[in-house]
């Protein structure tokens, strides 16, 4: 009886309910990201949407007076500076790097990360820069180098104000693989406590792990880089995912690799709208 | 001597040279390889736990010091690491779309 009632009724709603999580998995990506903002904004109804760009700082009060503190003294600035400096500086050619983007320079850290249709892969600032580098002749920086931190530092000050606006053109299906890609990653656990991304930074969000709160995912890339008070320096973003991926217990990818960088357009994706506010400081 | 017979010995001599070195391969040297294979599958499938291939190498220090049980307990957990990290890929082949905000 029971078995013909599980037949009967359990077996359709089980294969309903896997339809039903696979049809949400494979959402578009605007579905998605309209689905992300809503989830944050249903957690957390009395902050406005710009404010998620100021990261944990949108969530936790008392660490924002201490951050606006913090603000008031930039420690981020000496990277700025400088990384104009290197921004201004000729390769032996002649040339600068101005000469390798198309967009003024005020949009540059807005158009990246992007897919290159060309190139079929997902390319961030960093890769640009190093792109940039090596056309004229230049050797490429590591990734973690800080030179390669202060140039995107710069180019993340003078871009304060503009919107993360990352396209993926319906037809581009490299772009749409990358992103489902990016989007497979953030909710995948791995490492030996098996943590995905999205268990830190979408379910747990907002509750402490030891004397930190958990950030939210929106908002996540428009600060970076940051410079790290306990680290006295400046990261990347995919420094910082390389910093997550060890604390969870697994085994870091090279920055810069697919998995990163498909993850970085995934998250940026999902901020879209949202104002760039970097450089920033965090603890 | 026949063909036919200088053919058999050959393969008796093949065989006995296969027992021989399968016999000469040490405990630690047979699970050290099973171990590894199981960390190259995990870091293959991008699933690889942070310590695997630290604790490998560990092993191999303390086998070179004479400490075999040290190594092979070692190898042990490494196995038990890349094996668990094996088994996580396969599942979040799947599992990770039941966490899609929606």
């Amino acid at each position: 009886m029971l078995e013909r009632v599980y037949r009967g009724v359990c077996l359709p709603a089980t294969a309903l309910a896997v339809t039903l999580l696979s049809a949400a998995a494979l959402a578009g990506p605007e579905e998605d990201r309209l689905a992300f903002v809503n989830y944050y904004q249903s957690r957390f109804p009395d902050i406005a949407f710009d404010d998620f760009a100021n990261g944990i700082y949108a969530i936790d009060a008392d660490a924002r007076n201490q951050w606006l503190e913090i603000e008031e003294f930039p420690p981020y600035e000496f990277a700025i500076e400088q990384g104009e400096a290197l921004w201004r500086q000729a390769f032996d050619n002649g040339k600068t790097y101005s000469d390798c983007f198309e967009e003024p320079l005020v949009e540059i850290r807005a158009a990246h990360p992007r897919f290159d249709v060309t190139r079929g892969k997902v390319v961030t600032l960093e890769v640009a820069i190093n792109d940039c580098r090596t056309a004229h002749g230049d050797e490429p920086y590591a990734y973690d180098a800080s030179e390669m931190v202060e140039l995107t530092a710069y180019l993340a000050y003078v871009a304060r104000g503009g919107k993360i606006d990352v396209p993926i053109p319906e037809d581009q299906p490299g772009a749409l693989a990358a992103y489902e890609d990016g989007k497979r990653f953030y909710y995948s656990k791995r490492g030996q406590l098996n943590f995905a991304c999205a268990d830190c930074h979408v379910t747990s969000v907002g509750l402490r792990v030891r004397a930190d709160r958990l950030s939210a995912s929106l908002g996540q890339p428009t600060h970076f880089p940051v410079y790290r008070s306990k680290l006295g320096g400046m990261i990347t973003l995919q420094q910082r995912f390389a910093g997550c991926i060890r604390d969870v217990r697994a085994k870091p990818f090279d920055l810069q690799s697919p998995e990163y960088r498909n993850l970085e357009f995934f998250l940026s994706y999902m901020s879209n709208g949202l104002t760039i506010n970097g450089p920033g400081a965090r603890k | 001597m026949a063909p036919a017979r200088a053919s058999k010995r050959k393969r008796m001599l093949a065989l006995f040279l296969a027992l021989a070195v399968a016999a000469c391969t040490t405990d630690f040297e047979k699970q050290y390889a099973d171990a590894e294979k199981w960390r190259q599958d995990a870091a293959a499938s991008g699933y690889e736990w942070l310590e695997t291939e630290g604790l490998l190498k560990e092993a191999s220090e303390q086998e070179a010091l004479g400490n075999t049980d040290a190594a092979l307990e070692l190898i042990g957990k490494a196995r038990l690491q890349a094996e668990m990290a094996v088994r996580q890929a396969e599942h979040e082949a799947q599992a990770w779309r039941t966490r899609v905000v929606r």
